[in-house]
């Protein structure tokens, strides 16, 4: 594994810790509504809704706080290396749908999660 | 409330949010990619750096790609749990090298494509357990 690689690794850590809490802001604000069912224009009134909901907002800013960091990791790396190891916003979902949103997480989602661990783990030596 | 049922119209949703998310970052990439390795020591080369990338067109076209990303990932949330919706979402992990081996011309090792296919494993089994009954661990 070469120096630059632990350095690129430590800011996609950033961007996914970013993602997830966007994510989380996000889900929670959706949540918060009643589900759309159906065609279009209700799916569109149950946006312009959401993005009225300050979480949303907070949710946004952690994107682009996250898509500062990613276009400097790009600047440095493979996409296909970054990409790939941006799949460790995996492992922060699932611990935070488990005890922030309270979601179950079954046995079988945490053993695909130790898969992605592994493959994260190979193409950092790649 | 359990929302939990996979429809086709949802994988549909899923699908296209792959494709998006695919062009999104070869987007986000080119316009990286006029800055490689650009030497961010202070607040200053950082702004300097990110007014660099934000000028570039391909920024932009990311951008709107992501904006209509959200409309769908809005939807889908709205529909099924995060922890299901995030890992079926992800045959980007096949696109995305694929993509950057043809369009960008990176080399993509062998052990590059172990890496991804484990990943994929991963996201497989995450995916299956979609549709059953879970014990809370």
């Amino acid at each position: 594994m070469k120096e630059g690689v632990i350095f690129t690794l430590f800011l996609i850590f950033l961007t996914s810790v970013c993602d997830t809490v966007n994510q989380l802001f996000l889900k929670s604000a959706i949540n918060s509504l009643p589900a759309p069912s159906g065609n279009i224009l209700k799916i569109v009134k149950f946006i312009l809704k959401l993005i009225l909901i300050p979480r949303v907002w907070i949710s946004l800013l952690f994107s682009i706080t996250s898509l500062c960091i990613w276009l400097f990791v790009l600047s440095r790396a493979d996409l296909s290396f970054a990409f790939s190891a941006d799949s460790m916003h995996y492992i922060l979902i699932a611990i935070a749908s488990r005890f922030i949103l309270k979601e179950r997480v079954s046995f079988k989602r945490w053993l695909g999660i130790v898969f992605v661990v592994i493959g994260i783990v190979i193409i950092s030596f790649s | 409330m359990l929302k939990k049922k996979l429809t086709l119209k949802i994988i549909l949703f899923l699908v296209f949010s792959d494709v998006l998310e695919t062009l999104i970052h070869l987007c986000f990439k080119k316009s990286a990619m006029a800055h490689d390795y650009f030497d961010v020591n202070n607040l200053a080369d950082g702004v300097t750096f990110l007014s660099g990338v934000f000028s570039s067109p391909f920024l932009w076209l990311g951008l709107f790609l992501v904006l209509l990303t959200f409309v769908a990932w809005s939807t889908i949330l709205s529909k099924i749990d995060l922890s299901v919706a995030v890992p079926i979402a992800s045959f980007s992990y096949i696109l995305i090298p694929l993509t950057s081996a043809i369009f960008l011309h990176e080399s993509v090792s062998l052990l590059r494509w172990v890496g991804v296919f484990f990943i994929l494993i991963g996201v497989v089994f995450v995916s299956l357990s979609s549709g059953e009954k879970e014990g809370v661990l």
